[in-house]
């Protein structure tokens, strides 16, 4: 037997003491309990999961287990976890970080998540799974904490990532690992020098990321599972998206698990979505039409267009902030194009989205969350709604993390309205409500889904409202037209478009409308720009269906 | 472990060490901790050391631990007692620590005729580990006649079928061990070591197998780097941390046994 043995010394000393003394000795009753605790908390069978039986009192999906065994008993600890959005990655991330804490395999953990994800990382570590995780906010913590959860921009500076690298650690988790695409950032590169015995890169994206993306995602986490990179690129350079290669879809199936809801017996709470157009006002409609006509103008290669006609459908707060950022840039002489901007805005008294807004939570008449891209809509939208007698709650991603928990049980317990920036859309969970409105859309379908899945998530048990708001004759219109009729995303499976997205090697849907807007000289090729989209979706889904597989990992 | 195996051994734990329950029913127990237990569990150790310099009169806390939580324990406050509850896991280290070493005599059944020998033995409790990528453990207990060098296997379990006391029993007297013993640990150790020389370990082997395989892997992804960047050792050296199979031996208690000679 060529197997290393360490005997412990350290009883053998106290005892060998204890006898030359005399004592003091135990009775035998704690003897007894003292044998009987160690029957407790050792672990007879290398296989099984003994998490569960450590949380009598968390609910855990099937799903969350099966991935958890997998996890320990083939993939040896080194996974990517990629369920969709809502099924529950950060469970079981802490099911197999509590397995291996229970087997005595993990003493030290890093857990590196987004800045304001963890506050919420260390409570459900401590209150579900009783993991002593601790937030790190000195530097003495990285050398004293066994369980540290931090953001990894802290973590990457010094003097914090010299202490890290002196650190031997038995397991590291990464959150949103999808921000590691890139193999050339500072980011990528501190991973890469962390030691990691068993390692978790949590990502509800992989599918859009294109082929490179995934080679670099598995390469940090089993350098060379995917071969080196001249390899990768001789063999998969070609490939456009993982799964249109069946030996390499395999290859990544062994270190990725990606649960889709469609797969999950789960029974999910219905959605239903309604979209809800809106009339502009005479000088709503002045203001639009007038910003509009800023693309003629010499300087609008400077700004996005889109963005001002975007912010116009929101708030004339959102623009003329943004309008007034571009006078300041021109230093003295205002252009009479911008000047003629500003007095629209002057002239518009009414917004006509808030007021349907207004309507719309008086007839709700229960909790509601406005989902807005726009801080200055944002402080508009809390400032009339007050105007009207109703209490509402803003919340951004910039907030820090205990300000937003603070928010957050302000909304639950004293607001009838949570009004929320972009930023504001991750690492909230808000089930407690079920009538979202998203008061201006975002272009990235993806973007959208991660906003409904605050509420529509498990633990959701009501039916849940999607109001979307879009203002009529505008680029509000078009956006909505091409989500509904179509992408038809909202008839759509979850998920579904990811694959199709991956499939068109087209992440960045966002730049191709941006084209389609902005850089058209007439309606005509707007709509021929608009329609090649849609055709390219369409292409990329029979594409799919004529594969006859779908991507998953099970 | 279920909760109502929880509940004896809190129940057994709290007893051993002197503690009265001001409440005890099928839902919760509270127990009225002595002022060692406080200090043991409740980890507030500037209060003692407040009542130590000034002399003040110590108040032990209560400690509520809910078995069975329904409405009625919902207004206590009260921590719930599972399985996986932090409570539990400290009463468990708490024991292991107060439980470590022990002496005693086997008590005569019957009276005696004249005087009787008691003979020396050691009895040890240990656990083995195994461990790579994954674990398990195995409980054995093993007793050391000091007398005669014989080794028996489930010695505890004997133990439990006689009556043992820490005193000498009147009318009895100790033989002296002819192995002294530290070195009858090493005996011990030394059986423990052959124990596991005769197992069958593939676990290992199926370990050592996933070890290379990822070291073949690592190897090729760096093949075409002349100079191995400095992340190629670190996570050589992590693959060997992950995987390398290692046994460790742990004691969990153990003592010294006069016990009765027995004619089997």
């Amino acid at each position: 037997m060529n197997i290393d043995l360490e005997m412990d010394e350290t009883w053998k000393e106290e005892f060998l003491e204890r006898v030359e003394k005399d004592g003091p000795w135990a009775s035998w009753e704690m003897y007894e309990l003292a044998l009987e605790a160690a029957h407790h908390v050792s672990v007879p069978e290398f296989h099984g999961l003994q998490a569960p039986k450590h949380l009598p009192h968390l609910t855990i999906l099937p799903h969350q287990l099966e991935v958890a065994r997998r996890v320990v008993e083939e993939m040896n600890g080194k996974a990517i976890l990629a369920d969709e959005v809502g099924l529950g990655k950060t469970i079981e991330a802490g099911l197999v970080l509590k397995e291996y804490m229970i087997r005595g395999l993990v003493k030290k953990a890093l857990i590196l998540v987004p800045a304001s994800l963890v506050s919420q990382w260390v409570r459900e570590l401590n209150e579900k799974f009783f993991i002593p995780a601790v937030q790190q906010k000195k530097s003495y913590v990285w050398e004293q904490c066994d369980i540290v959860v931090s953001s990894i921009d802290t973590a990457k500076k010094p003097p914090h990532r010299d202490i890290i690298y002196g650190q031997s650690y038995d397991m590291i988790i990464i959150d949103e690992a999808h921000k590691l695409k890139n193999n050339k950032t500072k980011n990528y590169e501190f991973v890469q020098n962390l030691k990691k015995k068993f390692c978790l890169l949590l990502t509800a994206t992989p599918i859009q990321n294109r082929i490179e993306e995934i080679f670099n995602l598995v390469s940090l986490l089993k350098p060379g599972h995917l071969g080196s990179s001249e390899q990768f690129a001789k063999t998969y350079g070609k490939t456009r998206a993982v799964q249109t290669n069946d030996h390499l879809k395999a290859l990544v199936n062994k270190v990725m698990i990606r649960n889709r809801r469609a797969d999950t017996p789960i029974e999910w709470a219905k959605r239903h979505v309604e979209p809800v157009l809106i009339e502009f006002t005479n000088e709503e409609r002045e203001m639009y039409e007038a910003v509009k006509a800023l693309r003629r103008e010499s300087f609008a290669g400077s700004f996005s267009l889109i963005t001002l006609l975007r912010e116009a459908c929101s708030s004339r707060e959102a623009l003329f902030l943004t309008i007034k950022n571009m006078i300041d840039k021109c230093g003295g002489a205002v252009p009479e194009p911008l000047k003629r901007v500003v007095e629209k805005i002057n002239a518009v008294t009414t917004n006509s989205k808030a007021e349907k807004a207004l309507e719309l939570i008086r007839s709700i008449n229960d909790k509601v969350i406005i989902f807005t891209e726009y801080r200055a809509t944002q402080l508009y939208l809390q400032w009339f709604l007050k105007q009207h007698g109703i209490s509402s709650v803003p919340f951004r991603g910039g907030f820090r993390r205990g300000k937003k928990d603070w928010m957050q049980e302000l909304f639950k317990h004293h607001a009838q309205v949570f009004i929320a920036t972009e930023a504001g859309g991750e690492g909230i969970n808000l089930q407690f409500c079920r009538y979202v409105i998203n008061y201006d859309l975002p272009w990235n379908p993806m973007r959208l889904e991660q906003r409904i899945g605050r509420v529509h998530r498990l633990g959701q048990t009501d039916d849940v409202y999607i109001y979307n708001f879009a203002v009529k004759q505008t680029v509000e219109e078009h956006i909505l037209t091409l989500l509904y009729e179509k992408i038809r995303l909202f008839e759509r499976v979850v998920g579904e478009l990811d694959d199709i997205l991956a499939k068109m090697n087209l992440a960045n849907l966002e730049r191709y409308f941006e084209d389609a807007f902005v850089h058209s000289r007439s309606e005509g090729e707007m709509k021929v720009k608009m329609e090649n989209i849609v055709a390219m979706i369409e292409l990329a889904e029979q594409l799919g269906k004529e594969g006859g597989e779908r991507y998953a990992a099970t | 472990m279920q909760q109502h195996e929880i509940r004896r051994f809190v129940e057994r734990y709290f007893a051993a060490n002197g503690c009265t329950f001001v409440e005890a029913n099928d839902d919760y127990l509270t127990v009225q901790l002595t002022a060692e237990m406080d200090k043991e569990l409740m980890n507030r150790p500037f209060y003692w050391h407040y009542i130590e310099r000034t002399g003040g009169v110590p108040q032990p806390m209560q400690l509520t631990l809910i078995i069975r939580a329904n409405e009625r324990t919902d207004k206590l406050k009260g921590e719930r007692l599972h399985f996986g509850a932090p409570r539990l896991h400290q009463l468990f280290r708490s024991a292991q620590k107060r439980g470590s070493f022990i002496r005693l005599y086997e008590e005569p059944s019957a009276p005696l005729d004249g005087n009787a020998a008691l003979h020396p033995w050691l009895g040890m409790n240990v656990t083995i580990s195994y461990e790579c990528d994954r674990k398990k453990d195995e409980i054995v207990s093993l007793g050391l006649h000091l007398i005669s060098g014989t080794i028996v296997e489930s010695f505890h379990e004997r133990m439990r079928e006689r009556r043992l006391t820490p005193k000498i029993p009147d009318y009895c007297f100790t033989i002296s061990p002819l192995i002294k013993p530290r070195s009858g640990i090493g005996r011990l150790e030394q059986y423990i070591r052959s124990r596991i020389a005769a197992d069958d370990h593939a676990w290992a082997d199926e370990a050592r197998r996933r070890w290379a395989d990822d070291l073949a892997l690592l190897d090729e992804f760096y093949k075409d780097c002349e100079e191995k960047p400095e992340c190629y050792y670190i996570e050589k050296e992590a693959l060997e941390k992950q995987y390398k199979p290692r046994i460790t031996v742990s004691v969990i208690n153990g003592g010294l046994f006069y016990l009765l000679p027995r004619s089997s």
